[in-house]
């Protein structure tokens, strides 16, 4: 029975079902067509999601009382989840101070962006093109480089990084470029390419799940196997949504925890 | 499936330009926004907040040192009050006791003087009692010698011989 379903499933995947595709990462532009400030439908959620956060969080912060109440409670909770929980804990109190800021702003935002892909209407992670990611890789590139500069001058910086101190000189040729090659490319990479991948995956999983369900339901020719099916598929995208909100709180929180740990690195070992 | 297979996925991770240049602004409109108003006000705010707590804290432990101090000092009062109120029964007693001893001796005084003066009374009046007997028996000899004298006087030794007699009764009456 479940073999005979599942052959079915794939069958009406090439005859009838609404799939997801590639294309709904790369949909067209809508406004400003063919200048760099052209807008798609990704980029459309993108910015308002960025107006509603920084409106909502603007609000709270206004009306921000010394005793707090509901809403404030949540927000702060949020940033001491964050300043305690991931910047103090990894770099110390010190330290940690200049990137508290960067660092919530980075998980909030991530975080909003990510639950887009659950939003009805929207449907799409704001995150979920690969620019979002880079650029907040690329911040924390910056931060980087700037917190090692600070600390020990830009020669410094750039010795340490490239010959890394305590390793025979021989070995630097092997090692200097290895170590450029990760500052450069992989760390940035590996933090844009696990969000991007995370959330594009996400998109896939739960629209095919919903894809499904609705040929299952509503365009098989055999109802009586059809609407079982179709629940099945149904209740498959109402776990997966569930688990894209999980998701969605696990990649921001992995974002801020990696990205405070890359910033710490760039600090002499003590 | 087939499409996502098939299709040209490499194109997701190759960011247009309108992309970056829309993730950018967001990029920075996000930071800003953190940097120079979000942060800081819930900075402020945590900062306000502990340092009422602590103000607060501060002001119970001021409290209670004041509280400390008030039933030291009162306790100080009572242990003073305390010893006072001994003080003053010690005192009392001893007082009491003076009185007591005052007016033993005073009685012992004044029984002292009572005894003396019945007794210089009662000499007083032994010696009026005897100046008055010797008066007496002078004025009864007298009498009693007249008339010895009247109807004896005739033999002068017996004269002179009662006349010595009855001096030396008198004589001897005295010393008894």
């Amino acid at each position: 029975m479940f073999e005979s379903v599942s052959k079915t499933t794939i069958l009406a995947a090439g005859t009838g079902a609404d799939l997801p595709t590639v294309k709904d990462f790369l949909p067209p532009e809508i406004l400003f067509q063919g200048t760099p400030f052209a807008i798609n439908r990704i980029i459309l959620i993108r910015i308002v999601a960025t107006v509603i956060l920084l409106s909502v969080l603007a609000l709270t912060a206004s009306h921000a009382k010394l005793v707090p109440g509901r809403w404030q409670s949540m927000i702060e909770m949020g940033i001491g989840f964050i300043r305690d929980g991931v910047v103090y804990s990894v770099m110390g109190e010190l330290r940690g101070k200049r990137y508290v800021s960067m660092i919530v702003a980075l998980f909030f935002t991530i975080l909003v962006f990510n639950l887009c892909g659950i939003i009805p209407g929207a449907n799409m992670a704001a995150t979920a093109t690969v620019a979002m990611p880079l650029a907040f890789a690329a911040w924390t590139l910056v931060q980087y480089c700037w917190a090692g500069i600070r600390e020990k001058g830009a020669w410094g910086f750039i010795r340490d990084e490239c010959f890394t101190p305590g390793v025979p000189w021989p070995v630097y040729f092997l090692l200097a470029p290895i170590q450029l090659l990760e500052l450069i490319i992989v760390r940035p990479a590996s933090l844009t390419i696990r969000l991007f991948a995370n959330m594009v995956s996400g998109h896939l999983t739960l629209a095919t799940c919903l894809a499904f369900a609705q040929y299952w339901v509503f365009e098989a020719s055999n109802k009586l196997t059809g609407v079982p099916v179709g629940a099945m598929w149904l209740v498959g995208g109402l776990i997966m949504t569930l688990f894209e909100i999980f998701v969605a709180f696990l990649q921001a929180y992995v974002f801020a925890i990696l990205t405070t740990a890359y910033i710490n690195l760039s600090y002499p070992e003590e | 499936m087939v499409t996502l297979a098939g299709g040209d996925g490499i194109s997701l991770f190759i960011p247009k330009l309108y992309d970056i240049v829309w993730s950018l602004v967001i990029l920075v409109v996000v930071a800003v926004f953190f940097y120079k108003y979000f942060m800081p006000k819930f900075n402020s705010i945590f900062d306000e907040r502990a340092e009422k707590i602590e103000g607060n804290f501060s002001k119970a432990a001021k409290a209670k040192e004041e509280a400390d101090e008030a039933k030291k000092k009162y306790e100080e009062q009572l242990n003073g009050a305390r010893m006072d109120a001994s003080k003053i029964r010690d005192d009392a007693r001893s007082e009491a006791k003076q009185i007591i001893a005052d007016a033993h001796s005073k009685a012992d005084a004044d029984a002292a003087q009572i005894t003396a003066t019945a007794q210089r009374s009662i000499a007083s009046q032994q010696q009026q009692a005897m100046v008055k007997l010797k008066g007496d028996v002078g004025t009864l000899a007298t009498s009693l010698a007249g008339k010895i004298i009247g109807q004896e006087l005739k033999d002068p030794d017996m004269q002179s011989h009662m006349l010595d007699q009855m001096l030396d009764d008198m004589e001897n009456e005295g010393k008894q």
